[in-house]
């Protein structure tokens, strides 16, 4: 039986899903083309290469095509479109609309083909001889990529997973049997709040250009292999493979500085599979290119040239394995799920494994490598050590996040190391150190041959001037609290800082061409100097002190008492400042806490005075997600985000203003009576409340006061924490009959009646109510201050530049010769 | 002996060292049971008892947070936390505690749950049952 569904636009959904399986077709019909126009030996027949150029440009179109049925449908909220139900709403701003395109794994894949379709455009247009073998290896890469999308069932199992599926085909409800269901479904799930951030919208296109463009390198290489070409392909590539990694590091960067500004587990890093999958790569491909420039000026190091750069897009593929197929599950909090493309993304890696691997090995006897050895004293033997101890480090990287990956193969029962962070952190620092201090001293070998005597001389002469440097810094800063291996990796930071600035100096004055890599370095060193200091020695601002006591050997176990409970309008002394929770402001669906800070001087006064807004935001699909709130200063920042506040406290926010006139006496304690003269002052647990005056002629709303009726008002000043509020309790007579009405003050927890007139004493009796501490508003809240955390942003700056002056350096090279 | 021989020595020694650290900082997956028998950290894969009391009043400690987990073969335990109560604990069945045993409780120094970015279970089913019957 079929329903004639109402209200459905088929036709975005029909017409992405035509390009994508276009889409598919020409990328395998390309393959094929530049496979064939590749092996052709007749060099006038130039038929292959413009079917597979056709195949190619067919593909980027098709590419384009599906990203704008699929931005059509989430921009018009097409509910009936599964992807957009998932991922966006109606109330999201355009800006994020974009950041909800790649929020699922159909849109992350669709950003790769893109990419990968802008580069293969690229590399038509200027690899020239290249093209064939080249284009060849980018159109396989391409052709699996689309079949990520293409959502079909051939023999039983689905292929690939299609962002253009419709709800009722993604979903098994009884609601779907009705003609007008689309009706009740009045709106989507929404973006997470914590994707709602503008390093959302560039970082994922920033990491995919990166993966993406990790492939060119490869391709050449392969292309190098395959076409017996072993020497040539190096030089083309060096560009490709700086841009990659500088790419892919931005991406890495931007991504942190995401999480630094938007999660909560306090911090930019946290060694989680995800951001290793990232990481991974990276570090052989900045490995692969070093050796490529041995390779390109001695001679030396060809086949760990080859295979660094094979292995990092294999290792790109794998790290898209492990986030993407589910295998990580409990032990990473940010992978994706399983789509049932598990096998699908083992095949991927295994393809590009099989390529790399037997091309390496039938070419292995032809292959250009030196049987002179390096000299000891040269650049080329340790620039080569370095490379290897930064495979070495990301091999470190992959056994550990692999854990699940053994335990499937090997069907054993491994749980990950329970404190993984620590373990990472010492590791990674060990081959930091001895890749920090190498990215020096290779600055004082030369090429070849060097003279040994003023080798020596220079690299001592330096490492003590950093020594000196270190042992400055390392004290000022606490880093000499941490283990030892942290205060060499500072040494070797500083070192090649040093170093590199020398020869950064140099280059000014005349050998300008080598100051991408010292200006590279020099950020590298910067952000080594900046990830040790602000996460080696951030200090929780908000340690607790209070609460209950539950033993010391528990104590001993968890010592992080971190957060800390503040009661609305009670300051309480945190580190250096006087912290206090002031008030809320809503601006929906986001409900920010404003926390007061004040820095006091010996004499009480103030030195200086913020306030944070750290927020939390109740979401349907999530629930209560929380972004911190940052102090930004030159040499530090001060980080602070709502662990928790009380839901009545969110409520109370959102019906600010709406005075409830119910009897609310439970929320308090039991009051107490007071008999007060006018200019009486009575204490209470908070401060104190002056009786001011009595107003005579008070006035309730909508009750109007005739002539007969009395109507009393107590104008009442009270002063808590610091803090002066205003009540007016009011007394009265109206018809014979004895009304009071009483005033709340919800800030300080007060609620007060003026209950009694006492004329024989001419004095008034003031009820007062005291709400008990729980019922009154709080937040809980966690502080951090991380130190000179600046010195890794300008570090990856620096980096940055120092890759694009190389690529330029590289490019220049590139025509020349 | 070749330089190029010793410092392939040195690699292939460093490479065997990285995957023995590995193995002998790898925690385990175990239950309440092995936890009770055992002093070192483990992992305990369980669902949280929603009938059983949670803990967590952060006017009397905000750092402490204390509930009830059964673990895969039935056992249950009182859970300890040294912390807040996670945000969408409520919402989650099926967590990790990374921890051990303290005079009958779980202290906890680490509970996983998966990120709610990530966690795309579609509700859609709730969502349209509680539609219909409002109909």
């Amino acid at each position: 039986m079929t329903i004639d569904y109402q209200g459905e636009h088929l036709l975005p959904g029909h017409l992405g899903q035509f390009f994508i399986v276009l889409a598919f077709g020409s990328a395998l019909f390309s393959a094929i083309s530049y496979y064939f126009a590749t092996t052709n030996t007749n060099k006038l027949d130039t038929s292959w290469l413009y079917m597979g150029r056709i195949g190619y440009f067919l593909n980027s179109v098709s590419v384009i095509g599906i990203g704008a049925c699929l931005f059509y449908i989430i921009y018009s909220n097409l509910f009936e479109y599964h992807y957009a139900w998932e991922h966006s709403s109606r109330t999201l701003p355009v800006y994020y609309i974009i950041s909800s395109f790649w929020e699922g794994q159909e849109g992350s894949f669709w950003l790769w083909g893109f990419w990968q379709a802008v580069l293969g455009n690229i590399l038509i247009w200027r690899a020239k001889s290249w093209e064939k073998p080249v284009l060849t290896v980018i159109a396989v890469s391409q052709t699996l990529l689309a079949s990520m999308l293409l959502g079909v069932e051939i023999f039983g199992s689905r292929i690939g997973s299609s962002p253009f599926i419709l709800l009722r085909q993604a979903m098994d409800a009884p609601i779907f049997s009705r003609p007008e269901y689309l009706s009740y479904v009045k709106d989507g799930n929404g973006l997470n709040p914590l994707l709602q951030n503008y390093w959302m919208v560039i970082h994922p296109p920033t990491l995919f250009l990166g993966f993406a463009s990790m492939i060119v390198p490869f391709a050449y290489a392969v292309a190098g292999l395959w076409q017996k070409r072993y020497k040539e392909w190096v030089q083309p590539a060096i560009s490709y493979a700086l841009f990659a990694v500088m790419v892919l590091g931005t991406g890495v960067i931007m991504g942190s500085l995401w999480a630094y500004e938007s999660l909560n587990f306090g911090g930019y890093w946290a060694w989680d599979p995800v951001e290793n999958a990232a990481l991974i790569p990276w570090l052989t491909l900045i490995g692969a290119v070093h050796v490529m420039i041995v390779y390109k000026n001695t001679g030396h190091a060809y086949f760990t040239a080859t295979f660094l750069t094979l292995i990092s897009f294999v290792l790109v593929l794998y790290a898209s394995f492990l986030t993407r197929s589910g295998i990580l599950g409990e032990t990473s909090v940010h992978a994706f799920t399983d789509l049932g493309m598990f096998w699908h993304l083992v095949v991927d890696v295994v393809v590009f494994a099989i390529i790399a691997a037997t091309l390496l090995i039938i070419r292995f006897k032809e292959m250009p490598i030196s049987k002179k050895e390096e000299d000891t004293y040269s650049r080329e033997f340790w620039m080569f050590v370095g490379s290897v101890f930064l495979a070495l480090s990301c091999l470190q990287l992959v056994v550990v996040t692999s854990i699940p990956v053994w335990n499937a193969i090997f069907k054993t029962n491994i749980a990950p190391p329970s404190n993984p962070v620590t373990l990472y952190n010492v590791f990674q620092a060990g081959f930091a150190v001895v890749v920090t201090l190498l990215t020096g001293v290779t600055q004082f070998l030369k090429y070849k041959k060097t003279d040994i005597t003023r080798f020596f001389i220079s690299t001592i002469l330096y490492l003590v001037f950093a020594a000196v440097i270190t042992g400055v810094i390392v004290y000022l800063t606490g880093v000499y609290k941490l283990k030892f291996v942290f205060i060499l990796v500072m040494l070797g930071a500083i070192y090649s800082i040093l170093v590199n600035g020398k020869v950064l100096a140099d280059a000014f004055k005349g050998k300008i061409k080598l100051a991408g890599s010292a200006v590279a370095h020099i950020g590298f060193g910067l952000i080594m100097v900046g990830a040790l200091i602000s996460a080696g020695t951030s200090n929780v601002v908000s340690q607790n002190t209070s609460g209950m006591d539950y033993g010391a050997d528990f104590d001993k176990a968890n010592n992080s008492r971190e957060n800390v409970m503040l009661y609305k309008n009670v300051p309480i002394k945190m580190g250096d400042y006087t912290v206090t929770y002031v008030g809320d402001s809503i601006s929906a669906p986001n409900h920010y806490f404003k926390v007061d800070y004040k820095l006091l001087d010996g004499n009480g006064n103030i030195k200086e005075e913020f306030i944070l807004k750290p927020n939390s935001q109740y979401n349907n699909k999530m629930g209560l997600v929380s972004s911190p709130d940052t102090k930004h200063y030159l040499f530090h920042d001060l980080y602070t985000h709502i662990s928790m506040a009380p839901l009545n406290v969110m409520q109370a926010g959102m019906d600010l203003g709406h005075d409830q006139e119910t009897n609310d006496d439970a929320n308090y304690n039991a009051p107490i009576a007071h008999d007060m003269a006018v200019g009486d002052t009575i204490q209470y647990r908070d401060g104190y409340i002056i009786l001011e005056k009595l107003n005579k002629d008070a006035h309730v709303q909508n009750i109007p006061v005739t002539a007969n009726d009395v109507a009393v008002g107590a104008d009442l000043k009270v002063v808590s924490h610091g803090i002066t509020y205003q009540a007016e309790p009011v007394y009265m007579v109206k018809n014979g009959s004895v009304f009071d009405f009483a005033r709340k003050i919800d800030d300080a927890g007060l609620k007060l009646r003026l209950t009694k007139i006492i004329p024989e004493k001419n004095k008034f009796e003031i009820m007062v109510y005291d709400q008990p501490e729980g019922k009154r508003p709080y937040i809980v809240m966690r502080a951090i201050n991380f130190p000179f955390i600046n010195f890794l942003w300008t570090g990856t700056l620096i980096m940055i530049i120092g890759f694009l002056l190389s690529i330029f350096r590289r490019n220049k090279e590139l025509k020349t010769v | 002996m070749k330089k190029s021989s010793i410092f392939g020595i040195i690699t292939i020694a460093v490479a065997i060292a990285i995957i023995i650290c590995t193995y002998g900082s790898a925690s385990t997956y175990g239950t309440f049971k092995d936890a009770d028998n055992n002093s070192g950290e483990l992992h305990i894969i369980g669902h949280i008892d929603k009938q059983k009391e949670m803990e967590y009043d952060a006017t009397k400690d905000a750092n402490y947070f204390s509930f009830y987990m059964r673990d895969t073969i039935g056992n249950e335990r009182k859970v300890v936390y040294t912390g807040t109560k996670p945000e969408d604990f409520d919402r989650t069945d099926k967590i990790v505690l990374v921890g051990q045993m303290n005079k009958g409780e779980f202290h906890a120094s680490h509970i996983l749950m998966k990120c709610p970015s990530k966690y795309t279970q579609d509700k859609l089913e709730v969502k349209a049952d509680t539609k219909k019957a409002s109909i």
